[in-house]
């Protein structure tokens, strides 16, 4: 069975000349809930921009087995659905419905399965009744959840998050952490925030200065007190499972 | 930051917003062509159009308040526009109000026309907008043929405005936080030089993660959305109504009040 999502000798550099991603190998397994960490500017945005094709460096990109070219990018972001950093660049659409029908429609189906989609993708994120609302009309959190709707509606295989957790209070992280964790898809998690990379993740896999620096279990990675403030980071404040 | 300006009451229920919002467009074109292209004309037959988009609001629940507000806001532009005419047409005419008789410039009656236009057409803008979610008339101008590319231009700018007023709301803040003394005009206007520069590569680095957004869903350039929208017999209603309003003004109201 091919891998979710697996990168061969994958570098880019930025148009400056700044390596922003060196020699990086990885791959994931479907199924499984990897976390991207690392510090800022460690490359964790990049990798994952480059799991959906929009980075292109020398190295093999594969998802679900396919070499990511541009003939086949629509069939790759089928499958892996992308959820960028900031929500609002996620929601771009005047109405929420017109927001999570955007992806649907446009792989070309129908439009009462779309309606089905969108009703069952606002469900799960717990916004079943606020599909009319406009984008600027929602909270943080919801607009967070929503971003999240956007891609379930298109039922990728793979969903790739940036920083998800960013700018959410603690009940809203709470949330968050339960919506993800009941998701059946792959989820590629890139964060800065430990707590919540171990209240998700069953691996983990460091990122500095654009080369992995460790990749394992997440118990065994976050719970190392040498390793994470060697990279700027810090043990989760929860206790070892 | 929380907005509601434009779309204040678009989100109420009456039965003016569950109209079409493709009716209530062309109602409101068609009554600001006709208010528009009217010849000088007394304040009494404006103030008679003017009962038109009232009752819009009123049986709408929109408070009136809010509406004048506006008008208010935008007036200065007309204005002066307005004011500019009684400068330059000298003309005396004499103006029978019922049993007044006021003797006055041809300018300053196209100053007042001009006024009286501008006040009428606002009301029945305002009633559009503040009975009409915008993406509902977004979906409607999209329906009546209007270019896809500036429909989408539209909901973009309704999306992203909020997000940039709020951007330049904070910019303000930082700069009155560290503004300590009185900077001098010079000083100020590079200083607004410099904040709109930020706004306009913040803005385009956002179009840039838009873009990313849009594409990482599939988008090739079709812009594709599902309408919801339905011509039903109130809508119908609504039209003719208007229809009505509209000839009886023109041909049993305007005579008398000539």
């Amino acid at each position: 069975m091919p891998k979710a999502i697996e990168l061969i000798n994958f570098s880019y550099t930025y148009a400056d000349g700044t390596p922003a991603l060196s020699d990086i190998t990885l791959s994931i397994e479907h199924g499984q809930k990897a976390a991207l960490i690392g510090p800022n500017g460690a490359g964790k945005s990049t990798l994952l921009l480059a799991m959906a094709g929009f980075v292109k460096g020398s190295g093999k990109v594969l998802v679900d087995g396919l070499e990511i070219n541009r003939k086949n990018l629509k069939q790759v972001r089928t499958m892996l659905g992308a959820c960028l950093e900031n929500p609002d660049d996620q929601l771009f659409m005047p109405t929420l419905f017109d927001d999570v029908a955007f992806g649907p429609l446009n792989m070309g189906v129908g439009a009462e399965q779309v309606k089905a989609r969108v009703a069952e993708a606002l469900k799960t994120v717990g916004l079943a009744d606020m599909a009319d609302k406009a984008p600027h009309h929602l909270s943080a959190g919801q607009k967070r959840a929503a971003a999240i709707a956007t891609i379930l509606s298109m039922s990728p295989k793979i969903i790739t998050l940036d920083e998800p957790d960013g700018s959410l209070d603690p009940r809203n992280r709470r949330n968050l952490i339960k919506l993800l964790s009941n998701l059946p898809q792959t989820l590629i998690i890139a964060t800065c925030n430990m707590n919540f990379a171990a209240a998700l993740a069953d691996r983990a896999v460091l990122l500095d200065k654009g080369r992995i620096v460790a990749d394992g279990c997440a118990q065994d990675i976050l719970w190392d007190s040498t390793l994470m403030p060697e990279h700027g980071l810090e043990v989760p404040a929860q206790p070892k499972a | 930051m929380h907005h509601a300006y434009i779309d204040k009451f678009a989100y109420q229920d009456s039965a003016i917003h569950r109209l079409d919002g493709r009716i209530k467009f062309l109602v409101v074109l068609v009554f600001t062509a006709v208010v528009i292209s009217l010849p000088r004309t007394s304040p009494a037959i404006l103030a008679c159009y003017a009962v038109g988009p009232f009752a819009v609001l009123v049986w709408a629940g929109i408070p009136l308040g809010f509406a004048v507000k506006h008008i208010l806001v935008i007036s200065p532009f007309v204005l002066v526009l307005a004011l500019s005419c009684p400068l330059y047409d000298k003309t005396p005419v004499t103006v029978l109000f019922g049993p007044v008789t006021w003797r006055t410039s041809l300018g300053w009656m196209r100053c007042f026309t001009i006024l009286g236009k501008f006040v009428v057409t606002m009301l029945a803008l305002i009633a559009l907008v503040s009975t009409t979610r915008f993406n509902d008339l977004l979906a409607g101008l999209q329906k009546l043929a209007l270019p896809r590319l500036l429909v989408i231009q539209l909901g973009f700018l309704y999306r992203y405005i909020f997000l940039l007023i709020d951007r330049a709301h904070h910019l303000l803040r930082a700069k009155a936080g560290r503004k300590l003394r009185n900077l001098g005009v010079k000083t100020e206007l590079r200083l607004a030089a410099a904040m709109l520069g930020s706004l306009l590569i913040r803005s385009i680095d956002s179009a840039g993660r838009v873009n990313i957004a849009m594409q990482a869903r599939g988008f090739d350039g079709n812009w594709r959305t599902i309408s919801k929208l339905q011509i039903r017999p109130a809508d119908l209603l609504f039209a003719a109504v208007a229809a009505c309003f509209l000839l009886a003004l023109h041909f049993l109201i305007r005579p008398v009040l000539r």
